[in-house]
């Protein structure tokens, strides 16, 4: 009864409320092939723009891996008319932030600005994106950058250096093989030329989706856009990735030394990419298995068994085929081998009974209000129009989300798991102290 | 990531709206409308709607925090956490099984100074989710099962925390700074005494602390306030005032800071050096707030600060350096903060602190100053943007007892900045001598270095406690 009434109630708040809807976003492609999606929103005198250029750390090969990443930095370090340092000292005084972030697939630069100096921004964005210069001195500095970065991870996240072992060993042919900020030789050795290739190849506008959102108008995004995008001319798109990685003919270990309390353990099953029929499916069960207390695996290993102090799994959006991972932390005097088989035994169960109708609404229910969070400010908008545009083929694919996942059936979460959670498809990580017991 | 700065910088991002000089037009922000009330037992409430998205966000804050402890550090910290063991009505199962349900989020927490909880519901679903939030702030029940079990997950968090420097650094700060003061007190506590605390423990600190006259409750979201109102006053006004007065103990003076002294954490597998530099800082309550975001802005507050232009652009010494005042009540500190590989240790503090020096000299000139003013101008809006955002800078002011002025004259107190204003700021509240140093690396590499700024301590980081 709960149920029915619930969804009854979720579909009402749906249409009745004047929140953002998939037509509120207003589309539109330069002659080059830059695509911009443009949300009006005045709640706040601010805007952003989120470019998402499709290219990450799988577009690479060994001897430039890292380098979308250190392109990223490099995008900061001067172009023709503004020199170095000029891009973050013009935008700043402009009362601008920025970031950027690289993973495996794409690399996003975000600028946050008020409106009213949109078209600054826009002149910034064009002159690193027209004529980027690769300056020896700044690349020299930024090489060290990047090593202290790297270096900070590993020395505050033992998570960093146990999922970097796991990918290696989980991907062997496709280029999720290697980290994002890629190997120090690598960072130590690459040359101009091979930055300026990158830049060339992939840096195009034809390889870059423009989200803005915010208090501005559609008609001065366009100008804007036509004036100072719409002259870089487009370029050859880049070879698509043609890498597959082979399916996987038996579980994979790896052990990794590291002086901590307790160990750390990962277990990761390959599964496909975020357009697959099965993507829906497979969140709802990395929901069901560890969102919040109630989640299967907090309530048995955490709250019952004690076996763990913390228990987690990531299903996260990829171009290629990925992994659905599950991390954990073993609680004090418990054998990692005791926590592993924990996971594997909620696991089983899942395959062999299914999960609960209540258990199967309220992820339901947890995705809507995660919708709404998405919405919420005028960053999430863009984050999430950009991702879904290029991870689901489709920005209105985010505003379907919460019926995507309404159409989801027990037995639909039942089947996934038997398929792709099996223990020849996995590939498990351990981190502790002593490797050599 | 380019920047790290959403991620250390979390206390000086409160920031700007937009106007001036040359470029940057204005745009009026101000506070939304909202209604302030204190029920009969003294707790206040604020309401405010907001109907962007059909959720409802709740915060509210309680003088509860870490500098209560006394001998038991840590249970503020854990009392705060078992408010949701189990109430008078729901188990702790219970609470998590109805809000997980509906996909609702609630958090209790401490902090330094007080308590909090928050909460964030679809409005649809809120007649589910008031009962348990008020028994939870009003009833709680501190089951000592469920605590026996968090309190293991504690104490080898506690271990955990001190496999990432960045994650214990302040600890250390806090209490090589206050020392015996009050505001020493890490919140997190240290296994050697959140082993000996007990749920009787929980329950007799919540019973001198947790009381309505001194607490606050934010409700901001897509509700009618005169519903709200009704529904509060009958659901709260039998939260029983508390008898016992609170002992103001963060009134207590602290300790200047009369020498230069060095704290030297070693950390035997450390790849880096993590470190602090810096000394005493302001109120929360200095008049001086909003001028020295400004002048923080350049020196350390963002991507092109002194700092990390030095630090990090120029020298690729680091992947960030930023510096920041963290005010509380009744005093605050001052930090410059950054980490650097073992072998680059020394040219690192000594560059940190020529810029320092350089700043204290050249102060700031009028480009630098309009643009630190439309930045932090420019960054102010986004930081109110949401209802979850909203309801905890109502509790910020009643805690710290502004109103809105601070948002609707922000723009105004931003402007007045003046280059000769911003030499006075930085004589008198960035410190130039007796410099404090936290350093948390390994000792056999970086202990010589050390000792060339001041007398050292060393501790071993894998000793209890800060």
């Amino acid at each position: 009864m709960k149920k029915t009434l619930t969804l009854f109630i979720v579909c009402c708040s749906l249409v009745s409320f004047a929140q953002t809807k998939a037509d509120d976003v207003k589309s539109f492609t330069l002659k080059n092939g830059m695509k911009f999606l443009v949300l009006e929103d005045s709640s706040i005198p601010n805007a952003n723009m989120y470019l998402f250029y499709k290219v990450g750390s799988r577009n690479e090969h060994p001897g430039i891996t890292g380098l979308s990443h250190f392109f990223e930095h490099m995008m900061f370090n001067g172009a023709k008319k503004y020199g170095p340092k000029m891009f973050d000292r013009t935008m700043e005084f402009n009362g601008g932030s920025n970031n950027a972030y690289t993973t495996e697939n794409v690399t996003v630069y975000t600028d946050w600005f008020p409106a009213s100096s949109m078209e600054t921004i826009f002149e910034l964005e064009a002159d690193r994106i027209a004529s980027l210069s690769i300056d020896p001195k700044m690349v020299a500095s930024e090489r060290g950058v990047v090593a202290s970065e790297k270096s900070t991870g590993l020395e505050n996240s033992q998570w960093e250096l146990l999922s970097e072992h796991v990918s290696a060993a989980a991907f062997v042919v496709h280029p999720y093989h290697w980290p994002v900020i890629g190997y120090q030789d690598d960072i130590d050795n690459w040359t101009k030329e091979d930055l300026e290739n990158y830049f060339h190849t992939y840096y195009a506008p034809n390889n870059c989706v423009v989200v803005m959102s915010g208090n501005i108008r559609l008609d001065d995004v366009k100008r804007l856009a036509e004036k100072y995008l719409e002259p870089i001319p487009a370029v050859t798109p880049p070879r698509p990735v043609h890498l597959v990685e082979p399916p996987q003919m038996g579980e994979r270990r790896v052990m990794v030394q590291k002086q901590v309390n307790t160990p750390y353990i990962m277990a990761a099953y390959h599964t496909p990419n975020s357009r697959d029929k099965d993507y829906y499916a497979l969140d709802i069960l990395n929901y069901v298995l560890s969102s919040g207390n109630s989640s299967r695996l907090y309530s048995a290993l955490v709250d019952k068994k004690q076996l763990a102090t913390s228990i987690s799994s990531d299903f996260s959006p990829s171009f290629d085929p990925g992994l659905f991972a599950f991390y954990g932390i073993c609680a004090k005097g418990v054998k990692e081998a005791d926590l592993e088989n924990a996971i594997y035994e909620e696991i089983e169960k899942v395959k062999k009974d299914g999960i609960t109708a209540q258990e199967l609404q309220k992820i339901k229910n947890q995705k809507l209000m995660e919708f709404y969070s998405q919405i919420a400010t005028i960053n999430g908008k863009s984050n999430n129009i950009g991702t879904y545009e290029l991870f689901f083929g489709d920005y209105r694919k985010m505003f379907d989300a919460p019926s995507e996942y309404e159409k989801v059936t027990l037995a639909d979460v039942q089947r996934v798991a038997n398929q792709y959670l099996k223990k020849s498809n996995r590939t498990v990580g351990i981190l502790k102290a002593n490797v050599e017991e | 990531m380019k920047k790290i700065y959403n991620i250390l910088l979390t206390l000086f991002v409160l920031t700007g709206g937009a106007t001036s000089a040359q470029v940057v037009k204005p745009a009026a922000f101000k506070v939304p409308a909202y209604e302030k009330f204190v029920l009969p037992n003294g707790l206040t409430v604020y309401l405010m709607a907001q109907h962007e998205v059909p959720v409802i966000n709740v915060s509210a804050i309680i003088p509860a925090g870490a500098i209560y402890d006394g001998e038991k550090s840590g249970l503020a910290s854990l009392t705060a956490a078992g408010l949701q063991y189990g109430t008078k009505s729901y188990t702790k199962a219970q609470i998590e099984e109805t809000l997980d349900f509906i996909g609702a989020d609630l958090n209790t927490f401490a902090s330094k100074e007080s308590a909090g909880l928050t909460a964030q519901f679809a409005s649809k679903d809120q007649d589910k989710v008031w009962p348990i939030l008020k028994e939870v702030l009003t009833e709680p029940a501190f089951n000592a099962e469920e605590f026996a079990k968090e309190k293991k997950r504690v104490l080898l968090g506690l271990e955990r925390a001190k496999e990432s420097p960045r994650s214990v650094i302040n600890s250390y700060w806090d209490k090589f700074i206050y020392g015996d003061h009050v505001y020493g007190n890490p919140v997190t506590g240290s296994p050697a005494t959140v082993e000996k605390l007990t749920a009787s423990d929980l329950s007799g600190f919540y019973k001198l602390n947790y009381q309505p006259q001194g607490s606050a409750i934010s409700i901001v979201g897509d509700f009618d306030p005169k519903a709200m109102k009704e529904k509060l006053t009958r659901l709260l006004s039998g939260w029983k005032k508390g008898t016992q007065v609170q002992k103001n103990l963060a009134s207590q003076p602290i300790a200047p800071l009369t020498s230069t002294r060095v704290l030297l954490v070693n950390k035997e597998d450390a790849r880096e050096t993590t470190f602090l530099i810096g000394g005493a800082g302001i109120r929360r309550d200095n008049p001086d707030y909003v001028a020295l975001q400004v002048v923080n802005t350049v020196f350390g507050g963002r991507f092109t600060s002194w700092l990390n232009d030095e630090l990090r652009v120029n020298s690729g010494l680091t992947y960030g350096a930023s510096s920041r005042f963290t005010p509380l009540k009744n005093a605050g500190t001052f930090a410059i903060s950054t980490f650097t590989a073992t072998k680059t240790t020394g040219p690192t503090v000594n560059k940190a602190l020529e810029v320092l020096k350089r700043f204290h000299e050249q102060g700031i000139d009028e480009e630098t100053l309009a643009s630190a003013k439309n930045y932090v101008k420019g960054q102010f809006p986004p930081g109110y943007e949401t209802s979850g955002q909203l309801a905890s800078l109502l509790n910020q002011m009643f805690w710290y007892g502004f109103n809105e002025s601070f948002i609707n004259n922000f723009q105004a107190n931003v402007d007045g900045m003046t280059t000769a204003r911003a030499k006075e700021i930085i004589a008198k509240y960035y410190p130039a001598n007796n410099l404090q140093f936290i350093m948390v690396g390994k000792s056999a590499d970086i202990k010589a270095i050390a000792e060339k700024l001041g007398p050292v301590t060393e501790k071993q980081i894998k000793a209890d406690g800060f």
